[in-house]
């Protein structure tokens, strides 16, 4: 049943610069969610710290503004309380693969059933403008003068590698292309990671719309996203700054919930209280 | 009357802790009370494992300088514990594998040639070494067996008779040799269903009956048993356990399923704790309750991981950035631990914010007897309370424009918390400074309203559930008033007692409602002009401070212990 609308989903106006990639990953997230038939009050969305956290006050929904890097713990949380419940979390590169990092790594291997959507924009933002770790060795900023030193961070080949069992790449001038892999990404049950390549039109002078729609291309149908090798090599591509577009990886593997007996019957939030206590009691007697 | 203490020590990874927990067991099952204590080195093999228990027909909370059975299974063990012994003490060890040159009440068991004989293993010694303690106690040789047998039940019935052999070879040959030196301290006696806990058990134990469905750790001694307990129990009890990459993975899991409507919480000791706070600071902006067990272990940094001490107080009652509420607890025995632990799932559910409660290595890991009656009847008389916790806003929504506001202005500072994923609402928790409906505002004015909303709830906790310090003894007829907090409970009580055998009063106060303290109410408990005395097991004075800083009392007497190791109450008698 489709009856949510973009209003319902509207909460303050954005304050993203004008021209921002952000823009379009917002109204993609929205429209992702009320074709999939969701309403807010149906979706968990958790936010990380940045210009993509701050969609916390212009997206409705059950959600949490997190702290720097935590998100994606605090999604694990709420999908486990609830595991019948969306939820996704909504997180910068900075965030998710700097802060963040070994949380990310560990939801991968956790197949835990959530939506992870990353802006990568190759700065931070919303402190004016230094590296990232998704920014191309040399890229100039106020933190790094001379030339960041370290090679970028490969978000595909990382989370494939680490245990995912979706991970797609669109672009925020793609509006339709994003909206699908988000709903895919949802829709997929297990682990879901989609980079979204976003301008930074303030402090990322490199990264632009027009070196995107240079660089980046759509992945035919002929492409074999199930073969774990073929997306591994796929994925190494950006390292030569090319960047595929589309469903790189997916497999189905049982999800951490899945997998907990407990779970079986009930959510934990809904489940009935246990009140059996001798049969804890008789362990220490 | 009965009231000694056993010993039993040897080669780290030979068994030691598990002989000592088979022992505790027997001895509650023969009707008596016990505290247990050990001491090992963060080691897996090599260094000394030590296990004593502290067994008494009274209720028991503290060790005994003196030790009636030493049990050594090796030469460092009688090196060790050798200045304990009296001249009534019975030493057990193996001629055959090192000689006791001293004039001492000797117990030979020839460890050695049985386990030849029988082709045991050397960590059979162990079972050797139950069978004629239990023989020199003039104990329930088959109180024993069935022990051994319900530890082996999954390996069948040969591997149980095949251990039988060698606790009965070590009873016999006391029963043969040392007919004369049997102490009838253990004779089997009519007695309460007891359990033998320690003090992470009795904090499983008091999160499963306060109805706490998920719990988070990362590995951190003196905190692993908890983990350990309740991933054991989880599909038992229906609850999730998760062993998380790091302590930060651990509470921001925890503040999710939180935020989702679920009773959770984390435990580590201080360096992990160390990693969370920055998170605790979320759950105290955010509103979500979270509870928090620290089993503080000597720091700063790696420390001494395995000894005890209550170094992270301050670190604790003030971790987290920025200014908001939290309640500390610091339960001073098992019992108090089960109590207040089911009591911090309900201050955290009905205050909306962190409650930490604190524990050391010498509570976390010793086990002392509870009757089962206790249990029974707190879990008879516990009453889940969820706070402001709703699942339908009906009545609390804004009728002119329909909405429902999460961090509401309220007299006693507590907002409704809707459940995630009740239909027709929705609504944030932000980690930014907020208005009313939860969205993010850097105004002066929604920022001193929130600001001032969230402190009224320390107002409404110390008019409703903090509890003054628990007094012991008469505070106008002793001229000495100890002062403690936490594990170092039974310790004074015991130094009282002591006092008492000389003819002398003492009153004791003791804190396990650490923070906030209610300033008059606990000011007015020192106003007499008495010697008071601060009991600590940490260098600074940790409570000391924080009551002079909170109240204005200052406490000049100190006896303060920080060598990794607990304070006796003998100690504290020879201070005095």
């Amino acid at each position: 049943m489709n009856t949510s609308t973009i209003q319902d989903f509207s909460g303050y106006n954005p304050t993203w610069c004008p021209g921002c990639g952000d823009w379009g990953i917002g109204i993609a997230i929205k429209q992702a969610l009320i074709q999939l038939g969701l309403s807010p009050s149906a979706v968990a969305a958790v936010f990380g710290i940045g210009c993509s956290g701050n969609m916390n006050d212009f997206l409705n929904a059950y959600a949490i503004h997190s702290l720097h890097g935590r998100a994606l713990p605090n999604a694990i949380g709420i999908k486990i309380a609830n595991h019948k419940m969306p939820v996704i979390a909504i997180v910068g590169d900075g965030d998710c693969y700097g802060e963040g990092g070994n949380h990310l790594i560990h939801a991968c291997r956790g197949n835990h059933d959530i939506t992870v959507i990353v802006h990568d924009n190759g700065v931070y933002g919303l402190t004016t403008g230094q590296v990232a770790p998704t920014a191309q060795k040399g890229f100039k900023s106020k933190s790094t003068p001379n030339g960041i030193l370290e090679t970028p961070i490969n978000p595909l080949a990382l989370t494939i590698t680490s245990g995912a069992t979706f991970v797609a790449q669109s672009f925020a001038g793609d509006a339709l292309h994003s909206i699908a892999m988000i709903k895919a990404g949802i829709v997929h049950k297990g682990f879901s990671v989609i980079n979204i390549l976003q301008p930074c039109v303030t402090f990322n002078k490199v990264n632009t719309y027009q070196y995107y729609l240079k660089r980046a291309y759509k992945l035919d149908g002929n492409y074999q996203k199930s073969d774990f090798k073929t997306a591994v090599q796929k994925s190494l591509e950006i390292n030569e700054e090319k960047f595929p577009l589309g469903i790189i990886y997916q497999t189905e593997k049982p999800t951490y919930t899945d997998q907990l007996l407990q779970l079986k019957e009930n959510t934990l939030v809904e489940k009935k209280r246990f009140t059996d206590f001798d049969k804890i009691a008789k362990l220490f007697i | 009357m009965s009231d000694f203490t056993w010993l039993i020590g040897g080669e780290a990874g030979f068994g030691i802790m598990t002989t000592g927990v088979v022992f505790s067991k027997i001895t509650t099952r023969s009707g008596y009370h016990i505290f247990d204590y050990v001491e090992y080195p963060s080691l897996i093999r090599g260094g000394h494992n030590a296990y004593e228990v502290h067994v008494s027909d009274q209720d028991v909370s503290h060790l005994s300088p003196s030790i009636d059975i030493l049990v050594c299974l090796n030469k460092e063990t009688y090196e060790k514990h050798k200045s304990r012994l009296t001249a009534k003490s019975l030493v057990v060890f193996d001629n055959q594998e090192f000689e006791i040159k001293e004039d001492i009440k000797k117990i030979i068991i020839p460890f050695k040639k049985i386990l030849t004989d029988l082709k045991g293993q050397s960590i059979m010694k162990n079972t050797i070494a139950l069978g004629a303690s239990l023989g020199l106690l003039g104990g329930d040789i088959d109180e024993l067996i069935k022990v051994i047998s319900e530890q082996f039940s999954k390996k069948g019935e040969e591997v149980i008779n095949f251990n039988k052999q060698f606790v009965q070879a070590g009873y016999e040959i006391v029963k043969k040799d040392y007919k004369e030196k049997i102490l009838n301290y253990l004779v089997k006696k009519q007695g309460e269903d007891k359990l033998v806990l320690t003090g992470n058990d009795a904090f499983s134990l008091g999160s499963v009956i306060a109805d706490a469905r998920f719990y988070a750790a990362y590995p951190m001694t003196p905190s692993s048993t908890v983990l350990t307990d309740l991933a054991a129990w989880q599909e038992k009890v229906g609850m999730v356990v998760r062993h998380a990459e790091d302590e930060i993975s651990v509470i921001n899991t925890a503040i999710g399923v939180s935020f989702a409507g679920v009773r959770s919480s984390v435990g580590t000791s201080g360096g992990g704790f160390a990693l969370m706070v920055e998170s605790l600071s979320f759950s105290g902006i955010t509103e979500i309750p979270i509870v928090v067990f620290i089993a503080q272990r000597p720091g700063p940094a790696t420390g001494m991981p395995t000894w005890t001490e209550q170094g992270d107080l301050l670190f604790s009652v003030f971790s987290g950035h920025g200014e908001f509420e939290k309640i500390v607890l610091a339960p001073g025995d098992n019992e108090e631990m089960i109590e207040l632990t089911a009591k911090a799932y309900n201050l955290a559910d009905i205050y909306q914010m962190p409650v930490i409660v604190m524990s050391d290595m010498y509570l976390s890991e010793s086990h002392k007897s509870v009757t089962k009656k206790f249990v029974d009847d707190f879990i008879k008389n516990y009453k889940i309370n969820r706070g402001k916790l709703i699942r339908n806003p009906e009545s609390v929504i804004n009728k002119l424009n329909n909405k429902y506001l999460r961090y509401k202005l309220t007299e006693d500072g507590i907002s409704e918390r809707l459940v995630p994923g009740t239909p027709g609402y929705f609504y944030q928790a932000n980690s930014y400074e907020h208005l009313e409906d939860g969205h993010t505002s850097e105004d002066a004015q929604p920022r001193l309203q929130q600001v001032d909303k969230r402190a009224r709830k320390w107002a409404t906790y110390l008019k409703n559930d903090f509890v003054l310090p628990n007094i012991y003894g008469d505070l106008d007829k002793s001229e000495i008033i100890f002062v403690s907090w936490g594990s170092t409970k039974g310790i004074v009580l015991q130094a009282q007692k002591l006092l008492e055998a000389q003819g002398k009063n003492s009153a004791f106060i003791h804190f396990n409602h650490i923070y906030p303290l209610d300033k008059e109410k606990v000011k007015s408990l020192f106003l007499k002009d008495k010697k008071y005395i601060l009991v600590e097991n940490n260098s600074w004075g940790q409570f000391g401070k924080l009551l002079t800083m909170e109240t204005g009392v200052e406490i000049k007497e100190k006896i303060l212990r920080y060598d990794g190791r607990p304070i006796t109450a003998e100690e504290i008698i020879n201070i005095i």
